[in-house]
């Protein structure tokens, strides 16, 4: 019974295999708001389903090891899959599945389910952001594909700037949620699962850094574009305000 | 595979030629402006720009949008925009009827926010425009696509253009990226001047074999898995190689010299430096390892035959010229959707969907997808164009659009046809639109002379600058200051010299580049003390030596590191104050001569003399550790006569010091071979030695000549200062690019001291006066230098000065500081200082020297930036003008050189060395990043002669940001020189005729001529589309055109 609910979890919120049904329905929904609220959700449905899972110590010690073994594993493979994607949308939705992936590995390392909407939240954020994002490049520019337009930060500075907060949030960067999630959430596994974390890190990172070179440096060869509205980045400003504040706040104690 | 000697001629005759357009480079040590498309300069202006737009893959004008803001400004000239509109319709004869294009095209250039508002496409045209002008759906072409798409591919992929271009292209692959990146590698091995602490082997047999040898063993390039091993073996020569490898990669022998020129020209920075280094004959390093531009293309098509092989046996692609066509070929729609999504060009909703296709590689999809993209496409491309147009119609006005809609499509064809093609040249209309601008404001501001008498009235001091635009602020106010005659020469005088400084290991050319000195000058202490060096000095050679080293700073830089905190911290927040402070520790240059005159055999072979013996004694210092004390003068003699084999040894000083025949010998060895005490090292420097010098006959000529070009024939005042420029920046590599520009981007002192001696020579002076220049007795030539980023003019050789002079010479120094610190306040502001400084002379030449030794300024002054106008004529024409820094002035009156030799030597010397200058700003500004360097920000020094971006790149050449543009848009407004000759008109155009080269370069359109004739009222004479005009606000009333033939001799 305990891991039908672990597996209806992992449909919301991403484990490999069954992540596999997440990026889809996701995908499935037009591209944009819509989509950027799914990242919202989804994940947070995943954890209420956990909240019915049994207590973690009540899994004998090899299962929940195996647990947090898939966990890793589903983390690094999309944060490898992510460095090969072109279209910012399938990026996007590679980088929230490696991070969410992370929040098995605290939940098998018993972090309470609190700690984990927190910890979703911080990932989902920037990530609905970043799809909001694509839906208006996607729209005002034809599509969001790395490597093909370049530069837009020359014609799209607004857009840009938030869509490099928005990645950068979602890399777990120093100064924004998902990075003091990480730690909080991360606290209580073993110090021997550390060299898993750290290729994670650097490869969030590799894969930010190509899709800032490839679609936001460098000359745009694009079709004229218009840019976001200041309210929009006001906004989104606010958002990440909001979501730094609210890590400050949860996550006091590692302060 | 066998190639005959035809072939490896035939290789070498295709290198040269491909490397004909390649602009040469010099080291930057000598910063020598010049014309990018100095190799393009047989061609007209406009179809050079289009060439090496071609070649280069440059911009040749500016963007729309900076010519739109050029002209919000009132810095265009409307009418004459209006005009060339109208002749550039008038020229056509396929205008579509019923519509005013005219108003077209001025509203599409004037109006028009993109750089081109008809974008090209594989897919428009007139039928398929109209459609979708009527919003109907756009026809695709019917049946099998495929013939189409084999047009298509046909036009975008040639047979001349490198295969790995071409795989890039169709595979996304970094082949070219990769291949430049290996190429500058093995050029900073090679050609490193010194900077690396561990040079490359062998590279005394030319840079090919030396490459070779490392190649084979070079395990960069195993990792990488090339197999160069396999393909080196397959030829000797450089020559051999290149043939080799057309042939393997089935480049049809047609499509050869085409090929040879893409690649040449992909990196023609370190192409232009090899060229160059080919043309220098007395370059050290190339006499050292020599190097052509067949290696350079040998290596570079070994490398990239190497990666297409790599590419293929991993990736699966093409590795032939015949693969490529035979893809294009037979899988059309593959290639075609390949082409789009790796060219960039794909449109962006569609690129996931054929990304995908691409990688599953099932053939139906891909059929599939090709279709229904090609409608998408052309669609697309067709809705664009008419979007485009209806925009340009509405902007145009009501009736236009009413007129757009009507066309049926052959006119809709013919339109296209006519907009495209005035876009391709719309930048040279603006271009000359704006010269016209700038040719009415200099023809407001010239005025005619007060007298055509010359005044007898004698001047306090006559002052030649030289004729770089920096000078002109100078002239004015040192003229507005007082009783001072001013004059516009060349920098080098017009002395071509090769210069040897006290100090200095090599020789530095001080005239244009185009020349090459005969004779050489050599600077000679006054008190010669060749065995003391300065305490400061040392520490510093020890510490240079440390750095150097590749072992030293893993021990020294706990050691002394902290020393060099000290400079970094004195130069960072107190620039001036550590500069005066290190000033005072460092030994200061000692007074000097010029070794200026002819030597006799006995002389020179007296000089290598004292030379050699000097060189024994510091050897025996060094090596022997015997001091000159107890070296007497006949040891040493005895010495020099053994280490020449003209006596026998032992020699007498090892015999009283009782050295061991092996102790002696290794010494005689030394001699030879470090000090270069050796029979043919003397036998050479005493032909080298017959250079030094200039006879009295040619000192009386340059002399002659410096002073009848700028018509200074009498009259002379009691000081003729001969003021050279330099200027002063720390860290910076583009330092000589801010020196003068006729002495080769040396500082033209040496020229100056050379010219002030020859005319302070009696014997000099009683020859001139033979010719009638009478040079008064209680005149003296004086050289100074004028720092041109302080605006410091500093007085030399003041020790040759005669005693009656000194009593004047307060009054000549207060005069030239107070005129220095007005140009500082006129200049200072136009740095970004604030209009503070303008008011305040005081602080602006304070703020001037922090320039200066600051090491962090990327702009310590604007150079030659905005140079526009080359003046040549009589001062009088501008005196009291502000010409803003802008104009070369070249004095020269026409009255003296009756037979126009002087105006020849102006034309080919100081205004080719205008347009160099000109053209390497105009083209830096038009094209930063091709052109020009990019930001001095990302340089970095490569092997002493040059700068990349980042740690490895193709050598930068041209100007960086910081020199021509201020706060993103241009400073410097790319403009030809206008170049205004006071003569009469004929005479002018005959002197031209006779110069085929400044012949060709004014016909060419790469100058500008103006004419301003004395003996017509003064009337300025334009150039126009290759015929003289009269200038309406210069003339007593508008005149036809000339009927005279245009510059022919």
């Amino acid at each position: 019974m305990g891991l039908m609910w672990c597996v209806l979890a992992a449909a919301f919120l991403p484990l490999f295999p069954l992540s596999w049904l997440f990026n889809r329905a996701v995908a499935s929904l037009p591209v944009g708001a819509v989509q950027g609220g799914a990242a919202l959700l989804l994940p947070q449905l995943g954890l209420a389903l956990l909240h019915w899972a049994p207590a973690v110590q009540a899994w004998p010690r090899m299962e929940r090891e195996g647990g947090m073994v898939v966990a890793t594993v589903s983390a690094l493979l999309y944060a490898v899959r992510a460095l090969s994607a072109r279209d910012l949308g399938i990026w996007t939705r590679l980088v929230l599945s490696s991070g969410l992936a992370t929040i098995w590995l605290a939940w098998w390392a018993g972090t309470p389910i609190s700690a984990l909407r927190v910890m979703a939240l911080g990932w989902s954020l920037p990530a609905g952001v970043a799809l909001v994002l694509t839906g208006v490049l996607v729209r005002r520019a034809g599509g969001a594909y790395i490597g093909l337009q370049g530069g837009l930060v020359a014609v799209m500075p607004r857009m840009t700037t938030s869509l490099v907060i928005a990645v950068l949030a979602l890399t777990a960067t120093p100064v924004f949620s998902p990075f003091f999630a990480l730690w909080k959430g991360l606290g209580s596994v073993p110090v021997a699962w550390l060299p898993f974390w750290l290729p994670l890190l650097f490869l969030w990172g590799w894969a930010a850094g190509r899709l800032f070179q490839d679609l936001l440096f460098g000359d745009y060869r694009g079709e004229p574009v218009t840019d976001i509205g200041r309210a929009g980045v006001v906004l989104i400003a606010l958002v990440f305000v909001a979501s730094v504040a609210l890590s400050f706040a949860a996550n006091g104690g590692l302060l | 595979m066998t190639l005959t000697l035809g072939d490896r001629l035939k290789v070498r005759a295709m290198v040269y030629v491909a490397s004909e357009p390649i602009p040469r480079f010099w080291p930057m040590r000598t910063f020598i402006h010049h014309n990018p498309l100095y190799g393009l300069e047989g061609k007209s202006f406009p179809e050079a720009v289009a060439e090496g737009g071609r070649l280069f893959h440059a911009r040749g004008y500016l963007e729309r949008s900076q010519y739109q803001r050029y002209r919000r400004e009132g810095k265009v000239d409307d009418e004459h925009l209006r005009r060339r509109i109208a002749g550039f319709l008038s020229s056509r004869a396929d205008v579509p009827v019923g519509l005013d294009l005219e108003a077209w095209l001025w509203h599409m250039a004037t109006a028009g926010e993109q750089s081109r508002t008809l974008k090209s496409g594989d897919w428009i045209d007139g039928a398929r425009l109209a459609a979708a002008l009527r919003g109907e759906v756009v026809a695709v072409p019917e049946g099998d696509i495929d013939p189409s798409l084999r047009t298509v591919l046909a036009r975008h992929y040639s047979s001349e253009s490198p295969v790995y271009r071409h795989v890039d292209a169709l595979f996304g692959t970094t082949i070219g990226a990769t291949l430049d990146d290996l190429l500058a590698k093995s050029c900073l091995d090679f050609f490193d001047e010194g900077q690396s602490a561990w040079q490359a082997p062998g590279r005394e047999a030319g840079f090919y074999e030396a490459w070779k040898e490392l190649a084979r063993r070079n395990a960069r390039f195993l990792l990488r898995g090339l197999h160069l091993r396999q393909v080196l073996a397959e030829e000797e020569t450089a020559e051999g190689m290149i043939a080799y490898i057309l042939r393997r990669l089935e480049v049809p022998e047609e499509a050869w010299q085409g090929y040879i020129t893409h690649e040449l020209t992909r990196m023609h920075g370190w192409a232009g430096f090899i060229r160059y280094r080919m043309s220098a004959q007395h370059y050290y390093w190339a006499q050292r390892y020599p190097a052509d531009l067949v290696d350079f293309l040998a290596v570079r098509m070994v490398l990239g035959f190497a990666l297409l092989q790599e590419g293929s046996r991993h990736h699966g692609t093409p590795a032939s010229a015949a693969e490529v066509t035979s893809l294009l070929n037979s899988e059309p729609r593959q290639a075609y959707l390949r082409h789009a999504l790796h060219g960039g060009t794909v449109l962006p909703a569609w690129a996931h969907e054929i990304d995908d296709a691409l990688a599953r590689g099932r053939p139906a999809r891909i059929a599939h997808m090709a279709t229904a993209y090609v409608v998408a496409r052309t669609q697309w491309e067709n809705e664009r164009a008419a979007a485009s147009l209806r925009a340009l119609a509405r902007g145009v006005g009501s009736r236009a659009e009413a007129a757009l809609e009507s066309l049926d499509s052959a006119h809709l064809d013919g339109l296209l046809t006519v907009l495209r093609d005035w876009e391709d040249t719309e930048g040279y209309m603006w271009l000359q639109a704006m010269e016209s601008h700038y040719i009415d404001e200099l023809v407001a501001k010239i005025h005619r002379p007060r007298s055509e008498e010359r005044s007898d009235r004698r001047p306090f001091a006559q002052a030649l600058f030289c004729i770089d635009v920096r000078s002109e602020p100078m002239r004015r106010h040192l003229e507005a200051l007082g009783d001072y005659q001013t004059f516009g020469i060349a920098g080098f005088f017009g002395i071509p010299l090769g210069y040897l400084e006290f100090g200095k290991g090599s020789e530095a050319h001080l005239c244009p580049a185009m020349q090459t000195p005969k004779n050489l000058v050599l600077e000679i202490p006054a008190g010669l003390d060749l065995e003391e060096e300065p305490l400061y000095d040392a520490l510093q050679h020890v510490l240079h030596e440390l750095k150097a080293s590749v072992l030293s700073p893993f021990v020294a830089v706990e050691a002394v590191g902290l020393l060099f905190s000290l400079g970094l911290v004195g130069r960072t927040l107190a620039p001036l104050g550590y500069h005066r402070w290190r000033a005072r520790l460092r030994a200061g240059k000692p007074v000097t001569r010029l070794l200026l005159d002819k030597l006799s055999p006995e002389q020179a072979d007296s000089i290598i003399r004292a030379v050699q013996r000097a060189m024994i004694v510091r050897a025996l210092a060094r090596e022997l550790r015997i001091p000159r004390d107890t070296v007497t003068d006949d040891d040493v003699r005895n010495l020099r006569e053994v280490a020449l084999g003209r006596e026998k040894g032992p020699s007498v000083l090892a015999q009283r010091l009782g050295m061991t025949d092996a102790a002696e010998r290794d010494f005689l060895e030394k001699l030879r071979g470090v000090y270069r005490i050796d029979r043919a090292v003397t036998s050479l420097q005493m032909g080298r030695l017959g250079r030094i010098g200039f006879s009295i006959e040619e000192q009386m000529r340059y002399v002659t000549q410096a002073l009848l070009s700028i018509g200074l024939d009498r009259n002379f005042s009691r000081f003729v200062l001969l003021i050279a420029h330099m200027s002063q920046s720390e860290n910076n590599p583009y330092e000589s690019a801010l020196d003068c520009g006729a002495c080769g981007g040396g500082k033209g002192l040496p020229n100056a001291r050379a010219l002030a001696t020859m005319a302070n020579k009696p014997e000099v002076r009683r020859r001139l006066r033979e010719r009638g220049i009478v040079i008064p007795e209680d005149t003296w030539f004086l050289p100074a230098i004028h720092n041109t980023t302080t605006d410091e003019i500093e007085l030399h050789d003041l020790d040759l000065l005669p005693a009656r002079h000194l009593l004047y010479l307060e009054r000549l120094r207060s005069g030239l500081n107070a005129a220095s610190r007005r140009c500082a306040a006129e200049r200072m502001p136009q740095l970004g200082t604030g209009s503070r400084l303008a008011a305040d002379p005081l602080a602006a030449a304070a703020f001037a020297q922090r320039q200066a030794h600051d090491w962090s300024q990327v702009r310590p002054e604007w150079g030659l930036s905005r140079n526009i106008y080359a003046i040549v004529g009589r001062r009088s024409l501008t005196e009291g003008v502000n010409l803003d820094g802008r104009s070369f002035l070249q004095s020269y009156d026409y009255r003296l050189d009756p037979r126009g030799r002087l105006l020849e030597n102006i034309l080919t010397g100081p205004l080719v060395v205008g347009e160099w200058i000109n053209l390497e700003h105009y083209f830096s500004v038009v094209d930063t990043e091709s052109y020009g360097s990019g930001s001095k920000v990302y340089h970095n020094v490569a092997g002493r002669f040059a700068v990349m971006t980042g740690n490895q790149s193709d050598l930068r050449t041209g100007l960086p940001t910081q020199t021509v543009l201020k706060d993103g848009q241009p400073y410097h407004e790319p403009l030809r020189l206008i170049a205004l000759v006071e003569a009469p008109l004929e005479f002018a155009q005959r002197t031209v005729g006779r110069i085929a080269k400044v012949q060709a370069l004014i016909n060419g359109g790469w100058v500008r001529l103006l004419v301003i004739d004395p003996e017509d009222g003064y009337r300025v004479h334009v150039l126009d589309d290759g015929a003289f005009t009269v200038h309406p606000r210069s003339a007593r009333s508008m005149q036809a055109p000339s009927t005279n033939p245009v510059l022919e001799a």
